[in-house]
């Protein structure tokens, strides 16, 4: 279990190594959620829509837009130099390289999304400070969520030649019902309503979390497989 | 004794198109293979066959100890440095030793370049690099596709000895080159894949390099 553990960390420090070097895809992500959240903000008619209303739609389409982003540079680094090649050589089990990878996509949305957050209120004028707690849990359920099957078919997709094409194609089915759920219960979260009237999204996003991360660790080896 | 790396019957095949056919070979102890053959005659595949990257399409391989692959591609990452794609490679290993990758920089002369990106690396270097993240775990199999590809003169003789140190220890080697005079002095078996099938391997103790190239043109007429 600790070579599991240790062989988990050891991707998750070397993914932040590299993109920390490059910051190509966080600077990508980065840029990508100030222009949605501007251009969504300045897109509405003031006199009829509520900065409000729009808001967890705003939220919700930076946060899963940048985080593609990093998904798809997630495998395209293991294809250079074939260092996925270098990585099966290796005792780890494939589910730790999964875990791994998973672990180092994590760390670059939630990144992305605090620094978004911050931007979203400023452009928002939304007031997160009593209710963030709430906000963080929905965040991560359905970060979870997209994160683990993204992950999943980023794994998929490198071999193939239009590979940053085909990962959106094929991600965004699955981010439908996790992001409508996000949405949902955001919205209640900035409607100042109780968290009782969110719990049955809650609930269903627990099950996305769980089915999207079980099937992932389990379908990855698959994806290997010539 | 039992070898380490034992091959049979192995064929491959990608789609219809056959790539080799019911290869046998064993690798004992202390055995150098030399692999031969032209360009596309399937060494390269045989070789990820044997370590285990690709399935045979029929037959078997036996591996009886680690592996360790040098490839065509490096298989490290090039915003990390020679030191961290070492020390990322001991950890997926579970080796701590932090003299092991010292001592391997040194061996094969990056010691003065451990701190550099791999970016910023000739292709003789990056060659070092990946022979240098072959043998962290010290393996007891060692494949080496061209390994004195990009090298210069001092480069391929870091390699040699390399090969030399590793068979004096009882390791296993098996090595496709299209260079076997220079690899005749540290060969200890030679194997003709030449038209999808293994000719060979046979013992080249004692015999001169041209002895195996006028063998090998023989083969590639008569294909």
């Amino acid at each position: 279990m600790r070579d599991y553990t240790r062989a988990v960390w050891a991707i998750i420090a070397k993914d932040a190594t590299v993109e920390w070097r490059t910051k190509t895809a966080f600077l990508s992500a980065m840029v990508f959620a100030i222009l949605v959240l501007s251009i969504l903000f300045f897109a509405r008619d003031p006199t009829a829509v509520s900065a409000l209303d729009i808001a967890p739609g705003a939220l919700w389409v930076t946060f899963t837009f940048a985080a593609m982003v990093g998904l798809n540079r997630a495998f395209l680094l293991e294809r250079e130099n074939n260092a996925m090649e270098g990585l099966l050589l290796t005792p780890v089990p494939r589910t730790a390289i999964f875990v791994g990878k998973m672990g180092g996509n994590l760390l670059f949305v939630a990144l992305v999304e605090l620094v978004s957050v911050p931007l979203f209120v400023l452009f928002y004028n939304v007031s997160l400070t009593e209710r963030l707690p709430e906000l963080m849990l929905v965040t991560a359920m359905a970060t979870l969520a997209f994160v683990s099957v993204g992950t999943l078919l980023s794994a998929m997709v490198v071999r193939t030649r239009f590979a940053e094409l085909m990962l959106p194609v094929l991600l965004l089915p699955f981010l439908i019902p996790p992001v409508v759920g996000a949405v949902q219960v955001t919205a209640r979260i900035l409607a100042g309503r109780p968290l009782s009237e969110m719990m049955g999204w809650l609930k269903l996003l627990a099950a996305f979390d769980i089915a999207f991360v079980v099937l992932s660790v389990l379908l990855f080896e698959a994806t290997l497989d010539e | 004794m039992k070898p380490l790396l034992d091959a049979h019957g192995v064929s491959r095949r990608f789609g219809y198109r056959k790539i080799f056919n019911d290869i046998s070979l064993s690798l004992g102890r202390g055995e150098v293979l030399a692999l031969v053959g032209p360009n596309g005659a399937g060494k390269t595949t045989l070789l990820r066959v044997l370590a285990g990257l690709l399935k045979p399409t029929t037959g078997t391989v036996e591996r009886h100890g680690t592996v360790g692959l040098v490839a065509h591609h490096s298989m490290g990452y090039d915003a990390l440095t020679a030191r961290e794609n070492l020390a990322f490679a001991a950890r997926l290993w579970g080796i701590s030793d932090g003299d092991r990758i010292d001592h391997l920089l040194e061996q094969i002369g990056l010691a003065k370049w451990g701190e550099m990106r791999s970016a910023n690396f000739s292709r003789g270097m990056t060659q070092r690099l990946a022979i240098a993240r072959a043998l962290i775990h010290d393996p007891d199999i060692l494949l080496l596709d061209e390994p004195l590809n990009s090298l210069d003169e001092p480069g391929t003789q870091v390699v040699l000895d390399v090969i030399e140190e590793l068979a004096g220890r009882d390791r296993a080697l098996a090595v496709v080159t299209h260079q076997f005079e220079r690899m005749a002095s540290v060969a200890t078996s030679v194997g003709y894949l030449v038209g999808g099938t293994l000719v060979g391997p046979e013992p080249v103790d004692g015999r001169a390099a041209e002895a195996v190239s006028q063998k090998y043109r023989s083969l590639l007429a008569s294909a």
